[in-house]
């Protein structure tokens, strides 16, 4: 097949759906001049599995199940944002030895998941060597979360009411030695990513995104954070026993993908002296407590702090034992438009280390897809929407 | 300005054991709050299907033979399973627990997945009822 | 009986089956001793074996808008190169199997034969990624090679010929070059990494960007032949600089033992360091390894002119 190129024809490069960048499966199109970047594409949707419908059958304590399972990384924060929600609707106070716990297994998950992005991005970068040792220290946190709960991922730590395990003298021993342990490798991890040649070469200057633009496109978590957008959802809006235990914001003005490096690890001290004064200070109380099968009715939302940003739940219920309706809002979403237009300018080999520069997690944020058809377009209630989907599978 | 920052640690790990172990030729190890296959104890059961109905993956299903005379046959479908616990605590007779030991749960069948506990005659006369002519009903 | 004993060279030893097998052996002392840095287990001794075997019993799939001929062809041309640059080298410390004036261009050619065959193989797809590979490739061997042939250069100017028995000779009677030629060293050696295409130099096969390179489009044989050759050059590669630098290879104990201590330090040098982007290496290379091997000729020069 003979094909002239014409002069302005670009040149696309597809990232994905399967690429071994890529952890899961989404569809990026990058359009390259030589190893310039000038313009790109994402195409999302590929991990969407109907969980907010599938919550619409279950009943409220089964959902916590369900929504746990939207991501692998941050099941826990996913489960504790919607307990939350619910126990409000329910009117329902928890024993502070309950939130105390909660807040304790999200900071390890967000330990856990720091330490998983931080091997990723190496290896995107090419730095196998710091992806081993990172994930060989991961495992202490794995061990620490498998002795707590029983499973490595998916704790399911959250009943309606509570929690469902408690933390004896051992098992407090194992943590703080584990958290020891995990300090003194972080100190050196910092070390190496501040210094070392070849590594900042990869990260200094790169993906450099403004203050003014990360508050403009609308970016949260660390990444907002990195370029100095104050933005923590723990500070600014305190939820579970982030009340009694304060966390201190971490930022950095430089923007660029060392200061997101930077402010991830800072952020593992910060996690380290929570866990540390919470393991101290455990109050005391019961673990669970009586929440109704039937929930009253009303409509709330919850907000809390994931590893990756700020996590969104809204939860209506018409007073069943069902919810009516719940819809999740994850951080990854509002990052991509921060990676797709700061990525122009940039080298090809700079985009796998950007699209990782802000943690995303594809299955997280694939809760719907718009198609823009030419020939009809139509603008749909909620109501004719679900309707539709009743009607569909009849 | 530093290059190969990783240059101690790399050197040292040579002299090291390895992190990683030869599984499945070295067995790994559990913790004991390890969540892995149920066990239900069925003298303590009482029938209430509390645990049948909380399950999110429909992987419990409690048959009564008989109310009065405690006889109850649990069909548990261990592939459903998503070890999530909740059966556990909604639980009010403390007759569920996850084991620690038995969590190298694969096999080649899926009819290998499908659990009955009970007392043998019990899960007989299910079985029975459920497929006449069933090969294991007249052992 | 002389026909007899070139097809003994050709395909026994040290041509052949010997080199096929010991690609194997050192391909896997590198993977395990990557591994053993990165602090794993590593393969055992029959993985490289075994993915061989896999290879050649794969389907070989020729994908569409490519030149069939020069698809199928291209593995067996970098294949026959490196098969053929290895007559001449001491190859397990006994004498080269075929020598003449001026052998030292001749394998070095047949060496970069190779990587431009990869090149081609990668240009001769439509598929993006492989064309972007391809370029890379041939932009790292623009930059790498003038300074690693310079760097080979100046054993071969101190020993008076371009001959590598000679060279082997020379270096093994007197003090070894590495002593002597400290900064010649250094840049043949990580010439030699940036040539294999091994970490931090391998920007043309980045897998987390353009997922295989220039061989992304291969499958079965194709791929198998190209894997056996990249093993074979990093066997040639290791002989080169142990005759170079190390003091000759005079018997097949101080082969081992020089080309192990040299695989051992590579090995290192490749669980160090984060990937270079393309243009970093290019800017790398071509600023500070071409200095370095001038300088290192220019003091060649001097001293000899001077003593």
């Amino acid at each position: 097949m003979n094909h002239k190129p014409s002069a302005d024809e670009k040149f696309i490069i597809p990232i994905g759906p399967q690429h071994p960048a890529l952890k899961e499966p989404g569809h990026f199109e990058f359009s390259v001049d030589g190893e310039i970047v000038t313009g790109a594409t994402v195409r999302l949707g590929y991990a969407h599995r109907g969980i907010e419908k599938a919550t619409e059958e279950r009943s409220w304590q089964q959902n916590a199940y369900i929504l746990e399972r939207i991501c692998g990384i941050c099941s826990h924060i996913h489960a504790t944002a919607y307990t939350i929600g619910v126990e409000r609707l329910a009117g329902v106070t928890i024993s502070p030895r309950a939130n105390t716990i909660r807040t304790l297994v999200a900071e390890l998950e967000r330990v856990h998941s720091h330490m998983l992005w931080w091997g990723v991005a190496a290896h995107e970068g090419g730095f196998d060597t710091l992806f081993m040792y990172t994930w060989r220290d991961r495992e202490t946190i794995m061990d620490i979360l498998e002795n707590l709960s029983g499973n490595r991922v998916n704790y399911s730590a959250n009943l309606l009411g509570g929690v469902k395990f408690d933390i004896d003298q051992k098992q407090v021993d194992m943590i703080r030695k584990g958290i020891d342990f995990l300090e003194e490798r972080t100190h050196y991890y910092y070390q190496v990513i501040t210094t070392d040649e070849t590594f900042l070469g990869r990260t200094e200057n790169i993906g450099t995104m403004t203050r003014e633009q990360a508050e403009s496109l609308g970016s949260v978590g660390p990444t907002a954070r990195a370029s100095g957008v104050e933005r923590d959802i723990r500070v600014n809006a305190p939820y579970a026993a982030y009340t009694d235990f304060l966390i201190k914001m971490i930022t950095d003005t430089a923007g660029d993908l060392k200061a997101r490096f930077v402010v991830r690890l800072k952020e593992l001290f910060e996690s380290y002296r929570l866990i540390r004064e919470m393991l101290d200070n455990l109050p005391e109380g019961e673990l669970v407590v009586r929440v109704p099968r039937r929930i009253p009715e009303g409509e709330t939302i919850s907000r809390v702090e994931a590893p990756r940003g700020e996590l969104f739940y809204y939860l209506a219920s018409k007073g069943g034992d069902k919810p009516e309706r719940i819809k999740v809002r994850t951080p990854t979403l509002p990052n991509w438009s921060s990676v797709l237009s700061v990525i122009v300018g940039h080298k090809l080999a700079d985009v796998p280390m950007m699209l990782v520069g802000i943690d995303p997690c594809f299955s997280c944020n694939d809760r719907m897809i718009t198609l823009q058809r030419k020939d009809n377009s139509d603008v749909w209630t909620w109501a004719k929407l679900r309707q539709y989907g009743i009607d569909y599978y009849k | 300005m530093k290059i190969g920052a990783l240059l101690g640690d790399v050197v040292r790990s040579l002299f090291k054991s390895p992190a990683t172990i030869n599984y499945p030729a070295e067995p790994a190890q559990a913790p004991d709050n390890l969540r892995g296959k149920l066990i239900w104890d069925n003298r303590r059961c009482t029938g209430c299907k509390l645990c049948m109905n909380d399950c999110p993956a429909n992987a419990i299903t409690l048959h009564i033979i008989d109310r009065k005379e405690k006889r109850f046959v649990m069909e548990y479908y261990e592939n459903s399973c998503i070890f999530c616990a909740q059966c556990v605590h909604s639980c009010r007779s403390e007759a569920l627990r996850m084991s620690n030991t038995v969590w190298e749960l694969a096999a080649l069948h899926q009819e290998d997945f499908k659990y009955y506990y009970g007392k043998q005659e019990d899960v007989k006369s299910l079985l029975a009822n459920e497929a006449p002519g069933f090969a294991g009903a007249d052992d | 009986m002389n026909t007899l004993t070139t097809f003994l060279n050709l395909l026994i030893f040290p041509g052949g089956l010997f080199l096929l097998i010991i690609s194997t052996v050192y391909e896997w002392v590198d993977r395990k001793l990557v591994a053993r840095y990165q602090n794993r287990v590593g393969p055992r001794w029959f993985q490289p074996v075994a993915d061989i075997v896999k290879l050649l019993a794969k389907e070989e799939i020729i994908p569409n808008g490519v030149r069939a001929e020069l698809f199928i062809g291209l593995p067996a041309v970098a294949l026959a190169a490196i098969l053929a640059s290895a007559l001449y080298t001491p190859m397990f410390g006994l004498q080269p199997a075929f020598s003449f004036r001026g052998d030292l261009i001749v394998v070095l050619y047949l060496l970069s034969a190779m990587t431009l065959s990869l090149g081609l193989a990668g240009a001769n797809t439509i598929d993006r990624f492989s064309l972007i590979g391809a370029t890379r490739t041939l932009t790292q061997l623009f930059s790498y090679e003038a300074p690693f042939l310079l760097a080979l250069l100046g054993p071969a100017i101190v020993a008076g010929t371009w001959q590598i028995n000679e060279i082997n000779a020379y270096t093994g009677t007197h003090l070894w070059i590495l002593i002597t030629q400290p900064v010649g060293f250094l840049v043949a050696l990580i010439g030699l990494m940036g040539k294999l295409e091994l970490p931090p130099f391998d920007a043309p096969e980045a897998e987390t960007e353009i997922v295989s390179g220039a061989l992304t489009e291969y499958s079965g044989r194709g791929l198998a032949l190209f894997r056996i050759g990249k093993d074979i050059e990093l066997v040639i590669g290791l002989t080169l600089i142990s005759t170079f630098y190390l003091g000759g290879l005079s018997n097949p104990l101080w082969f081992v033992l020089k080309t192990g201590v040299l695989l051992v330090v590579v090995a290192g040098l490749q669980s160090l360091f984060a990937r270079l982007r393309i243009d970093q290496t290019v800017g790398l290379w071509w600023r500070i390894g071409a200095l370095l091997a001038l300088f290192q000729l220019l003091a060649i020069i001097v001293l000899r002119l001077v003593l």
